[in-house]
């Protein structure tokens, strides 16, 4: 009769461990579920080229400001937009150069996360090209000036006049694969 | 549904499960539909009744969300 | 049923034991453990709520006086961590400890040595907490919800926490299995599933949810400690990882660990309120079914707590809905408490007041709850002290009157001795009115717009943070008076009776002398 009930309580005591295990490793498995969920729903979007996917009419009545910003963030180079601002019609397809520059001795990899004002702008900002897409490296002293094409939807709220786009770049540790591998 | 011969572990209609589920969801039971259902339900089917309830109350709240936003 | 079936064996039990310090240190018996529990959580409780008097003592006027801002913001983060794992959480598993074994009719809990552990893993995760006030660069700094990029980048202290983290969760776990096992495997003939009492049910349910969440916390803070200091990213945006990633799974964890701090006073609640009204509690399968439900559903609501972080209309929409859903099966609980009391022949000792404190003041915090469900409305007062105010409603005026309610309760059971009714009235009223006096004023606070985890505000708000630190030092020193009457109690209360409240229907009050033997139900007693 004990014999049994602890026999019981034992094998309960399993069962319970397993579960717990289980999820352990669960919470370790929403990881990648969050990404892929974000993926397929297009949350978080901010690292993929977009394609053009229909004929954007540019709106020709509307001018809009884009200030352009660069930052660094714990890495010795050197980042700026060529360009500070940009007055341009939705719709109308923008080029812009940005430099970055290594100043140290040693060769960095860097990643450029963007950010936006206002928040909501990514519903409407569709970039084609960008050097957030991948990770960059810089060789010691090495500059290097890259592009970012993107077109502002017409559809931009007819309130907002001015946006900015800012970029910020972290350092990679070494061996740590880029965003998009 | 208070046949006799039916009282026992694991008899239960699949729709007998479902209203015990929907029943929990919304905290209201009779005590005698609840004796009744601790007599014929087994924790394995209420376990289970639970999680597809549960999933159908995600899908359910998911569907008048579309309506809404649509 | 009255009926006080002999337990008391001629044998002495107590013989073999070592004594003194020694005799806690290795003690196996369900009732020590529990004392030690609830001694523990107390003290956690006097440590938390120093640092409130903290907070409340710094926001007594605008301007920085007494606490500089890195170490307010210590203070709230280690008083909202101390209340939540050193405080609450353990108080219930103290109560689990002392009553599911006598409720159900158990010698002991099922893994009697692993009971033990669990306890004395607490102190030294509370020591490692606490600790981290003196370490360099403080103690953590970011909030009890731990958000990177704050968690990811202090300092030693963070470090301190997560490991504290770990280890309490692991304690957790441990006590919930014990806890699980001990009522599906060890009831006394007789004591179907159904005839349990509420008490028991809903820590029942609640084991089941720590079970399910705790490994979750686990795992997000080791890949807070991973992303620290082995060069991850889970949460670093600049490696690929997002820390919004974090917050989800943080309150995956954490919507249903506010229903785990809740659950076990509704069974508290659900012992009380009948025994007083001296009437069988009103639709007590329908009280099962709804516990089970808020818990499953509670699993499907948690980004309630982050409307602002950024999400599509369509998930602030499910989420909204499916919060203020959950708020049904809560409703029905209210409406059977009320029930319960409706035409009983009604008394209001200590105990029974604290119940219906409970339920007036949970209802407040229950209606706080859905208007902050709301999305439009909570983008107004998200991280404001609406939301302060809002959850110290169910905690405070929630979880922790029911576990006086409990503690009042049951202490005769306990020791065989009364506290001071007159005394404990004045608890619960001193209680009732700095509680009020502490956190009402702080909805209008949210509303005006008053941000939460601030040493220093505008002078807009200085009126009511003036009563509400008044309240608070009220509130505090009114805790005191309860440390008071429960030493009162144990050193020279009165004699109990064996039955002190003539309503109670359970098994430890029918079937066993008070005060309760330390070794009870050897034989199982007989249910009917
Ligand atoms: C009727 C049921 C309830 C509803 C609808 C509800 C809803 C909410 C919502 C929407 C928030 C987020 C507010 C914000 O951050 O802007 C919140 C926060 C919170 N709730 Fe509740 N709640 C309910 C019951 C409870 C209970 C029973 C507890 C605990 C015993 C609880 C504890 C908390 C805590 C601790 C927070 C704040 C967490 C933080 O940000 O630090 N709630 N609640
Ligand atoms: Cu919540």
């Amino acid at each position: 009769m004990v014999e049994n009930k602890s026999i019981a309580n034992v094998l309960m005591l399993k069962k319970l461990l397993i579960f717990t295990l289980i999820m352990f490793v669960f919470g370790f498995a929403l990881v990648p579920f969050y990404e892929k969920f974000c993926e397929v729903t297009g949350i978080n979007n901010l690292l993929r080229p977009d394609i053009q996917a229909k004929e954007i009419q540019v709106d020709e009545s509307r001018w809009i400001m884009v200030e352009f910003d660069a930052n660094t963030r714990g890495l010795p180079w050197q980042f700026k937009p060529l360009q500070t601002n940009a007055r341009i019609h939705p719709g109308e397809p923008v080029s812009v150069m940005y430099e970055i520059t290594n100043n140290s001795d040693r060769e960095i990899n860097g990643q450029a996360i963007p950010s936006y004002s206002p928040r909501f702008l990514d519903k409407y900002l569709k970039k084609f090209e960008c050097f957030c897409f991948t990770k960059q490296t810089l060789k010691p002293n090495e500059t290097r000036q890259m592009p970012v094409q993107f077109v502002i939807e017409p559809e931009l709220p007819a309130d907002i006049q001015t946006v900015t786009i800012s970029y910020t770049f972290f350092e990679l540790a070494a061996g740590v694969s880029a965003v998009n591998k | 549904m208070h046949n006799q011969d039916t009282q026992k572990k694991g008899s239960a209609s699949i729709w007998q499960i479902a209203k015990a589920v929907m029943f929990a969801f919304m905290g209201i039971r009779k005590k005698s539909d609840l004796e009744n259902d601790a007599a014929t339900l087994t924790p394995a089917q209420v376990i289970i009744g639970g999680i597809i309830g549960a999933v159908l109350f995600v899908l359910g709240v998911m569907f008048v969300v579309r309506l809404v936003v649509s | 049923m009255a009926a006080v079936h002999g337990d008391v064996h001629g044998h002495e039990h107590d013989d073999h034991h070592p004594s003194g310090i020694m005799r806690w240190i290795t003690t196996t018996n369900h009732k020590d453990i529990g004392t030690m529990y609830l001694w523990f959580s107390f003290a956690m409780f006097l440590v938390g709520g120093t640092l409130a008097m903290g907070i409340r003592a710094e926001l007594y006027q605008p301007g920085i006086q007494i606490l500089e801002p890195e170490l307010f913001n210590q203070f709230t983060t280690l008083h909202g961590l101390i209340m939540v794992f050193g405080a609450i959480m353990p108080a219930f598993v103290g109560f689990a400890n002392w009553q599911v074994p006598l409720m159900i009719g158990a010698p002991d809990m099922a893994f009697a040595r692993m009971n033990n552990w669990s306890f004395w893993l607490l102190p030294v995760a509370a020591t490692l907490l606490v600790s981290s006030f003196f370490v360099p660069g403080g103690a953590a700094a970011g909030g009890w919800t731990f958000y990177p990029p704050l968690s990811t980048q202090g300092g030693l202290g963070v470090d301190l926490m997560i490991f504290s983290v770990h280890i309490l969760g692991a304690s957790s776990i441990m006590g919930s299995i014990n806890i699980i096992t001990t009522i599906l495997n060890m009831r006394a003939p007789g004591m179907t599933l159904m005839k349990m009492p509420l008490f028991v049910w809903t820590w029942l349910i609640t084991a089941y949810l720590l079970v399910l969440v705790m490994p979750v916390l686990a795992g997000v803070v080791t890949m807070l400690l991973t992303d620290r200091h082995f060069g991850t990213s889970f949460f670093n945006a600049a490696g690929g990882g997002d820390p919004v990633m974090f917050q989800h799974i943080f309150w995956f964890f954490g919507h249903p660990e506010v229903y785990i701090m809740i659950l076990p006073s509704f069974g508290i609640v659900s012992e009380v309120i009948p025994t007083f009204s001296r009437k069988p509690l009103f639709g007590y399968s329908s009280m099962v079914y709804a516990t089970a439900s808020i818990a499953i559903l509670s699993c499907v609501v948690w980004a309630h707590h982050m409307f602002t972080a950024g999400m599509p209309t369509v998930g602030q929409l499910f989420f909204m809905y499916a919060t203020m859903l959950i708020a049904v099966p809560t409703g029905v609980k209210v409406f059977n408490w009320t029930a319960t009391m409706w035409r009983g022949s009604m008394s209001f000792e200590t105990p029974m007041l604290f119940a219906i404190g409970f339920i007036f003041l949970f209802v407040i915090g229950g209606f706080s709850g859905v208007i902050c469900a709301i999305v439009p409305i909570d983008i107004q007062v998200q991280d404001t002290y609406y939301v302060i105010a809002h959850f110290h409603y169910v905690l405070v005026s929630g979880s922790l009157f029911a576990l006086f309610a409990g503690a009042y309760y049951w202490i005769p059971k306990w020791t065989g001795r009364m506290y001071n009714e007159t005394l404990g009235k004045w608890h619960f009223w001193l209680s009732m009115f700095f509680f009020n006096l502490t956190f009402f004023v702080q909805h209008f606070l949210g509303l005006a717009g008053m941000p939460r985890r601030i040493p220093d505000y505008n002078l807009q708000f200085a009126d009511f943070n003036m009563i509400s630190s008044i309240g608070a030092f009220g509130f505090g020193s009114t805790q005191l008076l309860f440390l008071y009457i429960m030493i009162n109690c144990i050193r020279s209360g009165e004699k109990a009776p064996q039955k002190p409240w003539d309503g109670a229907t359970t098994l430890e009050w029918t079937h066993l002398p008070t005060p309760a033997p330390y070794h009870s139900f050897e034989k199982p007693p007989v249910v009917n």
